[in-house]
């Protein structure tokens, strides 16, 4: 800016008729924030009994063992074995069951209260029933995988069908289109972004019910090495698995939030 | 004011005009239905709805607001059923909605996941027609509503008046036998709204449909008809049918104003509408 445009106020207290590009500076306090806080762990954590707590270089010690060792990476890809396959197994089958029940009256009749049932219970309560059914292996924990991330994708699918607009139902009547038509043309599109959003809270409850599986069976998987280093009371081994779910919870939702945008970036045109 | 604004309906007795849209005896009755769920009262919307359009002329429908004027245009489109009456598009009678009829909507109801072309293909894919097809009519039709260069847009990317703009050429674009247009520029600002009717006059020219226009704003029905029916309201019966003496190319809407005889016929229209007795 030019200091000959204004007049009667200094340069910097010209006010932004929009803030200009406000992005860096929020990065900025972003980093401090974030350098203060690790900061403060390694001072603080160092003065608690390690039994306790962990601090971040010691963490990052125990990362690096894990990982020479191969230990990480192993538990690493097991649990995303079952995490990717469940989770893909209960979108599919949410968004199918999400569209007949949004779509059929009767459908929703039958199952409604089952499903409120199931959502509202935390499901991860019949762990120990499903190892009943299932075992200690891969099976059960992929089931506890599904059940938990299948019941928001339905729901969402199932509130998206509904709630298509009755005007973009009438444009389909008005222009004569099928039954079938104005499902795979209209309804179909329309419920796309609700899928998504389902898909993406699914995510989350994906995540927690591989843990809760590996816990309770034990065996392998990130969850399996926190309870190892837990029972063996290495603190700082046990926190990397859990930044490591950290980090695939932020990937993942990540990937999601991005994916819903380009499905329907007509959905997000108000607040960017 | 009489000599000025014709009462009787000429066109009628011209036995050469094709009648396009025959609409006879139409009725309509809701039921209102108490919180409880039962039929408490039924409400009367249309009695006895019977007018003709024909070939190549613009109509407009007009009426004080719960008149009904708005559930006539769906009944004709096939949007809303009617207890009795016929519906009859080329002299031929028509049930249910049919590709025949082109209809604009009061909101552009563009399908926001579909770019401009895919939004005017949007009736050509219904019918089964090739992509390549569609696409050239679609792009036709979006240079003669002026948009030639926003074919890959998408609706949230334009303006509302872009958006009535691809309504209009979604409708034509599956070359109806008679547009159904519903208050189409209602939503849209005074200087938008203008330069559309504008528009609309000159897409008429060059395409000669035969259009049928719901509105409650007298100056656009008296710059854009060649009739104007008023409808009367609780329940919706045909008023009068007012023939208008202007003709061929006419001046923009605020010289048109200035015009006695417009001023004329705007005052006798309005004194129809407001001469509506409250129960009927």
């Amino acid at each position: 800016m030019t200091s000959t445009t204004f007049i009667g106020a200094a340069d910097d207290l010209i006010e932004d008729l929009e803030p200009a590009a406000p992005v860096k500076r929020y990065w900025l306090v972003r980093l401090v924030s974030i350098v203060a806080v690790l900061a403060i762990w390694e001072v603080a954590g160092r003065q608690v009994n390690p039994l306790f707590m962990a601090y971040p270089s010691d963490i990052v010690h125990a990362a690096y063992r894990m990982i020479a060792s191969g230990e990480l990476l192993a538990a690493f890809l097991d649990s995303m074995k079952t995490l990717t396959l469940g989770f893909i197994l209960a979108s599919i089958a949410g968004v199918v069951l999400g569209l007949l029940i949004g779509r059929y009256r009767y459908v929703d009749a039958a199952t409604d209260w089952l499903v409120n049932a199931l959502y509202a219970t935390p499901l991860v309560a019949i762990t120990p029933l499903v190892i009943l059914w299932f075992g200690l292996g891969f099976p059960a924990k992929l089931f506890i995988v599904f059940i938990l991330a299948v019941f928001p994708v339905l729901i969402n699918t199932a509130s998206g069908v509904r709630n298509v607009a009755g005007q973009l139902i009438d444009v389909g009547t008005a222009f004569a289109a099928t039954e079938r038509q104005i499902f795979g043309k209209i309804i179909l599109p329309a419920a796309l972004p609700f899928m998504m959003t389902g898909i993406r809270l699914g995510i989350g409850r994906a995540i927690i019910g591989m843990v809760v599986a590996e816990f309770f069976t034990a065996i392998n998987g990130l969850g399996a090495l926190i309870i190892k280093y837990g029972n063996q009371f290495e603190t700082a081994a046990m926190f990397v698995p859990i930044l490591c779910l950290m980090l695939m919870g932020v990937v993942y939702t990540t990937i999601a939030l991005r994916f819903e945008h380009w499905v329907a970036p007509w959905r997000f045109t108000d607040d960017e | 004011m009489n000599q000025i604004v014709l009462k009787e309906d000429v066109m009628t007795a011209n036995p050469a005009r094709k009648v396009k849209l025959g609409v006879s005896g139409i009725n309509k009755t809701f039921r209102i239905r108490n919180a409880n769920g039962q039929p408490s009262s039924l409400l009367p919307v249309l009695r006895d709805i019977r007018f003709d359009v024909y070939e190549n002329e613009v109509v407009s429908l007009i009426g004080e607001s719960g008149c009904g004027k708005t559930t006539l245009l769906r009944t004709i489109q096939g949007l809303v059923r009617h207890d009795s009456g016929t519906i009859s598009v080329d002299g031929k009678e028509v049930k249910g909605a049919g590709r025949d009829r082109g209809f604009v909507f009061q909101q552009p109801s563009l399908l926001p996941w579909r770019t401009a072309r895919e939004n005017v293909e949007f009736g050509l894919e219904l019918q089964g027609m090739a992509a390549g097809e569609r696409a050239e009519r679609a792009k036709r039709l979006l240079a003669l509503v002026g948009l030639g260069h926003a074919a890959e847009q998408f609706p949230h990317q334009l303006s509302g008046g872009m958006q009535q703009r691809i309504g209009l050429a979604r409708a034509l674009a599956i070359d109806p036998t008679i547009l159904l247009m519903d208050e189409p520029f209602s939503a849209l600002d005074a200087q938008t709204r203008e330069v559309l009717q504008k528009e609309l006059l000159r897409i008429q020219a060059e395409t000669r449909k035969t259009i049928l226009f719901v509105t409650h704003d007298l100056d656009e029905a008296i710059y854009l008809s060649n009739r104007i029916i008023v409808l009367g309201a609780k329940p919706g019966r045909v008023k009068e049918v007012i023939t208008l003496p202007f003709s061929g190319e006419r001046p923009e809407l605020p010289v048109m104003r200035g015009d006695p005889e417009f001023q004329a016929i705007r005052t006798r229209i309005w004194d129809l509408i407001r001469s509506t007795p409250a129960n009927s």
